[in-house]
C-alpha cells in the first residue's frame, strides 16, 4: 500500500515555483470568492483560477476521478440548497423574489434568484478547486513543513506537520502488514455485513494493534529528538526558500485581486446577479 | 544534598513528546481515514471508523495532540485524496475542535464518568463530536448554504457518523493503551 501525497505536478511551472507561493494564492482565492455573489466576477475569477490551474499541469487522467466527485458533491449541495429549502438566501427579502415554476410533489416554488444563487455558488466551488488542486499536487511532500515555518507557523508545529508527512509511508507499510498478519489469522473485513456497530468492531483487529504498535514505536524518535535538544534554541531548516521576482508577481496579484475585490464587496458591487435570461418569463 | 524535582508536564506544554504524538496521530488518521462505509439506509452518512483516533488521542495525551490530530489529520486525508488541504479548511478545524475538546474532557471530572475511563471515554468522545462538530455550520459563508442545508446535509450526518464511530472505538483504544501505558511508565 503506498500512501503519500502524489506529486502529479513535479517539473511544471508551479511546481518550480516557491512552495509558499500555492498556499498564499490557495488563502487569497478563499478569502476573495468568499466575498463575490455576482456571476459575473466569479466567472471572471474562474477564468484567472483556471488559468492558474493551468500551469501545474496535472494531468488529467490521473485527477478526472477527484474532480467528477466534486462536482457532484457540489451540486448536490446546491440542490438540496435550492430545491429543497426554498433556497434561501442571507440577505435578502424572499418577497422580492421573481417565481419561476413549482416543483411538482415537494411544492416548493423556485425563484430566478434561487437558481442564479445555486449557479453562483457552483461556480465560486469549481473557483475554489481549481486553486486547491495544486496544493495537493504542485508542492513536493518534503517542502510543506519549512513552507509552512516560513509562513510563520510556529516552528514546533511545523516539524509536527513535516514528521506526519514523513510517518505515513511506514504507517501504510505496518496497515497493510497488519492486515496480511490478521488476513492469516482468518480476518475478514466484509464479514460485518450491514450492522454499522458490527462493522465498526471489525476495524477493531487493524485499528488497535497498528495505533499501538505507532505509539510504542514513537519512543525511538522522541529519543532521537531529545537527544539533539529539539526545542531549546530557535530551529533552522535545511532547505532554503526564496521568493524569485515571478513568485513575487504571482503572490502580488492574488493579493491585488483580493484587494480588488474586496473593496467592489464593501462598494456593493457583488452582490447577488440575477441572470436575465430567468427575468423573461417572469416578466 | 541535591534533588531533583519530577514534574508532570503542563496540558497545554508544546513538548517533544507532544509533537511526535501528534505526528502520529494526525497520521494514522490520515492512513485509516482512507477507509469508510455509508451507513446503511442513508445516501450520506460515510462512517470513518478512523475518526475514532482523533478523540482517543485528545482523550489520552492532551488537547495539544487532539488538535493536531484532527486539523493536521483531516487536511492530510484532504492533501492524500487530491482536494488540497485548503478546500475543506473549516472541516479540519471542525476536526481538530473535537480533539481538543476530547483532550480538555478528558483531563476533568468527565475522564471517569461512571467511575471508569471507559465509559467516561465514550462519553467524551461523543460530548465532543457534538460540540466541536457545530464548526461545520460555518458551511453557510465559506461554500453560501443556507443555514436548514448546513444543519441537515453537514452537521448532523456527520455528528452522527462520528459519534457512533468514537463512542465505539474510543474506548477499546483506551482499553488497550491503559495497560500499555503502565508498561511504558507513561
Amino acid at each position: 500500500m503506498i500512501v503519500t501525497p502524489r506529486y502529479l505536478a513535479r517539473g511544471s511551472w508551479l511546481a518550480r515555483r516557491d512552495p509558499r507561493v500555492p498556499l498564499i494564492v490557495g488563502v487569497c482565492a478563499a478569502a476573495t470568492v468568499i466575498q463575490v455573489w455576482d456571476a459575473r466576477i466569479v466567472l471572471g475569477l474562474l477564468a484567472v483560477a483556471l488559468l492558474y490551474y493551468r500551469t501545474a499541469a496535472i494531468p488529467w487522467r490521473a485527477v478526472r476521478r477527484q474532480w467528477f466527485f466534486a462536482l457532484a458533491f457540489v451540486s448536490l449541495l446546491v440542490l438540496i440548497n435550492t430545491f429543497l429549502t426554498g433556497g434561501e438566501i442571507g440577505g435578502l427579502d424572499p418577497r422580492t423574489f421573481r417565481p419561476l415554476f413549482r416543483i411538482p410533489i415537494l411544492g416548493t416554488m423556485i425563484y430566478a434568484e434561487t437558481v442564479s444563487y445555486g449557479a453562483t455558488q457552483l461556480l465560486r466551488f469549481v473557483t475554489f478547486v481549481a486553486v486547491g488542486f495544486p496544493i495537493a499536487y504542485a508542492i513536493a511532500p518534503a517542502d510543506l513543513g519549512v513552507a509552512l515555518a516560513r509562513l510563520g507557523l510556529p516552528d514546533r508545529f511545523a516539524v509536527g506537520i513535516d514528521l506526519t508527512f514523513r510517518f505515513l509511508p511506514s504507517l501504510a507499510a505496518d496497515f497493510q502488514e497488519t492486515i496480511d498478519a490478521q488476513r492469516i489469522r482468518g480476518y475478514e473485513w466484509e464479514r460485518g455485513g450491514r450492522n454499522p456497530v458490527a462493522r465498526l468492531r471489525q476495524a477493531t483487529p487493524l485499528i488497535v494493534p497498528l495505533t499501538m504498535r505507532a505509539i510504542v514505536g514513537a519512543e525511538d524518535t522522541i529519543d532521537a529528538m531529545d537527544l539533539r535538544a529539539f526545542g531549546t534554541g530557535r530551529r533552522t531548516w535545511l532547505r532554503e526558500l526564496r521568493f524569485d521576482p515571478i513568485d513575487r508577481l504571482v503572490v502580488g496579484l492574488a493579493v491585488g485581486i483580493l484587494v480588488v475585490v474586496t473593496v467592489v464587496g464593501f462598494a456593493g458591487y457583488a452582490r447577488l446577479w440575477v441572470f436575465p435570461f430567468l427575468l423573461g418569463p417572469t416578466g | 544534598m541535591a534533588t531533583m524535582q519530577m514534574q508532570r508536564p503542563g496540558l497545554w506544554e508544546v513538548s517533544s513528546r507532544v509533537i511526535v504524538y501528534a505526528a502520529i496521530g494526525a497520521a494514522l488518521y490520515g492512513v485509516l481515514g482512507l477507509f469508510s462505509f455509508v451507513l446503511p439506509g442513508t445516501q450520506n452518512v460515510s462512517v470513518r471508523p478512523a475518526f475514532a483516533i482523533v478523540t482517543f488521542f485528545g482523550y489520552s495525551f492532551g488537547p495539544v495532540v487532539g488538535l493536531f490530530t484532527g486539523l493536521v489529520g483531516n487536511a492530510v486525508i484532504d492533501q492524500l485524496t487530491g482536494y488540497g488541504l485548503l478546500t475543506a479548511w473549516n472541516w479540519s478545524i471542525a476536526n481538530g475542535l473535537a480533539g481538543l475538546i476530547a483532550g480538555v474532557l478528558g483531563a476533568g471530572a468527565l475522564a471517569t464518568a461512571g467511575g471508569s475511563k471507559i465509559v467516561g471515554s465514550a462519553v467524551v468522545a461523543a460530548v465532543a463530536v457534538v460540540v466541536g462538530f457545530l464548526f461545520v455550520i460555518t458551511d453557510i459563508w465559506v461554500f453560501g448554504n443556507s443555514l436548514e442545508t448546513a444543519v441537515t446535509a453537514s452537521y448532523v450526518p456527520v455528528v452522527i457518523a462520528d459519534v457512533i464511530a468514537g463512542v465505539i472505538l474510543t474506548p477499546i483504544l483506551v482499553a488497550a493503551w491503559e495497560p500499555l501505558r503502565e508498561s511504558l511508565g507513561r
